[in-house]
């Protein structure tokens, strides 16, 4: 069920002398409750890609089901689908405006036509969700630090009870401890809620821990679609489109060239202590 | 002599409600003392909210400290009538391209910094020329700055400031925003001004694997320089950098990793090959 990207194309700026095909033949299958990683160098189709799935954009050709309706369904409510699928756009932060964070937080499920008391119920439960300390609810958004603010904004699109979660790049300019926070915070919303995550990134070291299955994208068409061992394991395809894999698996891959009997397809740095220490017989 | 010397620089910014009424001084640098060599490869790593940004703006005469002073090239940044030949010995590249473009044009875009100073036009060619060259972005010099990628962008945004001959280059997160190969470029480019042109360069990032070249690094902790040491020094201390909120880079969390199970190798190893090589005496 969940999502279903049936050839979809894109033109940017169609009919024009400036078209320019964002996304070639895209076919995707995203069943509930799968951290997905998708990968890419810039202007490879990603965030083009992930801002189909909420209606943001409408494909020049191919379909979108949702649950198994078609999104370009005439009569299909396209608003109710902006709020099961929640877009966390990059750098959020910029997008926060209220007096104070708790608000801020309201916003959201105000819209969507809740009562005041169910508003702030869900703001609550969504500013726990992301680890928020109660003494900031009432603090100026613009007085916390990067990663509390992007904390803030991601509550405030969970705050809308999305059954799909994107992030388009959540920890870019966060420091090390911040962006393994956002990402574990974001890892037990998955395994506790079962909520299906679309985590865009460009690291790929970020990408290899966290995600169970990831789609890499180059000239707006799927490249690969499996689990991080199976994708890293193509490291020289994906730096010829702008991309890496994982410092670990480059280094596993001298020790295997020096005669060393590891697992070159570890892309954690725990999986490759554990092949490391199996190859030198200390397990 | 020192390019940028600093003493007992503190910096207080003052928080203010909506009145204007002051609620409270946050201190963002705190007595820092800083020498600086001409040449030198310096990085600043540090939290969000540490305070290498706001201590990188004071090289640049952004900001003006509160207290202690600061020299750029001998000139004391506090003088008002020094502010342009600062900037022009002191220059700064930020975070994201799109804010720090203006040409319509990658050449003209290079050219507007030495225009701006008076240089005669036959010689803002040839700062153009030589600066696109050196960040291996000449061959682009006819292009539109909005059909590249973030990574050419960003090398375009180093060639403006480099056409200004500047003796020292201020680099505040300059990949934040980059997938992997753009990292790739902009650091190379980095490198290679310093090492083939001299100039000083100082980076600031939150990717533990940009600075393995540095000849000094500084980690910033509450406006305070907590740690200063060459990579490898720094990098030793893997529990003292994840206390700061920090990292290093995976092929020495490996190597830690490794160690703390036993594995006899040497602390602060730094790139893939000094692992393997550290590592083959078990082939």
């Amino acid at each position: 069920m969940s999502i279903i990207v049936d050839h979809v194309n894109y033109i940017y700026g169609e009919d024009t002398p400036l078209a320019v095909a964002a996304l070639k033949d895209v076919c995707l299958q995203f069943p509930d409750g799968q951290f997905v990683g998708i990968i890419g160098h810039t202007g490879s189709g990603k965030s083009t890609l992930v801002q189909h799935l909420n209606g943001l954009l409408k494909a020049t050709s191919g379909h979108i089901y949702f649950n198994g309706e078609d999104i370009y369904d005439r009569d299909y409510d396209r608003k109710k689908l902006r709020s099961k699928v929640g877009l966390v756009f990059q750098y959020p932060e910029h997008q926060l405006f209220e007096v104070d964070v708790f608000s801020d937080v309201c916003f959201g499920p105000k819209n969507l036509g809740l009562d005041r008391r169910e508003a702030e119920l869900r703001a609550y439960e969504a500013l726990r969700k992301v680890g928020l300390e109660e003494e900031l609810f009432y603090q100026s958004p613009f007085d916390l630090s990067g990663g509390q603010k992007r904390r803030v904004a991601i509550a405030g699109v969970l705050a809308m009870k999305p059954d799909v979660l994107i992030l388009d790049e959540p920890t870019a300019g966060l420091d090390p401890k911040g962006r393994d926070e956002i990402l574990s915070q974001i890892k037990r919303l998955q395994t506790e809620t079962g909520m299906t995550i679309l985590l865009v990134s460009h690291s790929m070291e970020d990408v290899a821990e966290y995600v169970d299955r990831i789609i890499v994208m180059n000239k707006g068409s799927v490249m690969y679609d499996d689990g991080p061992r199976e994708v890293f394991r193509h490291y020289k395809e994906l730096e010829e489109v702008g991309l890496a894999a994982p410092q670990v698996t480059y280094i596993l891959h001298r020790l295997k060239e020096k005669g060393m009997d590891v697992d070159v397809s570890a892309t954690t740095v725990g999986e490759a202590a554990e092949t490391v220490l199996r190859a030198l017989g200390r397990r | 002599m020192e390019i940028v010397k600093t003493s007992d620089l503190v910096y207080e910014y003052i928080r203010r409600d909506e009145e204007g009424n002051v609620e409270g001084i946050t201190t963002a640098v705190d007595k820092v003392n800083l020498d600086i060599r001409q040449g030198e490869f310096i990085a600043i790593l540090g939290h969000n909210g540490s305070g290498k940004s706001t201590l990188a703006k004071h090289i640049n005469a952004i900001l003006s400290p509160t207290e202690g002073t600061v020299w750029v090239d001998g000139m004391d940044t506090s003088q008002e009538d020094k502010v342009w030949d600062i900037r022009q010995t002191a220059g700064m590249v930020f975070q994201n391209p799109d804010n720090q473009i203006i040409g319509q044009v990658v050449e003209e875009d290079v050219g507007f910094g030495p225009e701006n100073m008076g240089i005669p036009t036959k010689e803002i060619w040839e700062r153009v020329e030589e600066s696109l060259r050196a960040v291996g972005m000449y061959e682009f010099r006819k292009y539109s700055p909005n059909k590249l990628s973030g990574g050419q962008k960003q090398r375009v945004s180093i060639a403006g400031v480099l056409a200004m001959h500047p003796k020292c280059i201020v680099l505040d997160e300059p990949t934040a925003m980059l997938d992997p190969s753009g990292r790739r470029e902009v650091i190379r480019a980095v490198r290679g001004l310093n090492q083939v042109e001299g100039v000083t360069v100082i980076l600031i990032t939150h990717y533990m694997e940009e600075i393995i070249h540095a000849d000094r690094v500084f980690v910033m902790d509450r406006g305070r320089i907590a740690m200063e040491g060459t990579p490898r020094q720094i990098f030793s201390q893997v529990e003292r950098l994840k206390e700061l909120r920090l990292d290093v880079p995976q092929v020495t969390l490996l190597a830690y990793e490794l160690k703390k199970r036993g594995v006899e190798l040497p602390d602060g190893i730094l790139t893939e090959e000094e692992l393997a090589d550290a590592l083959s005496v078990y082939c």
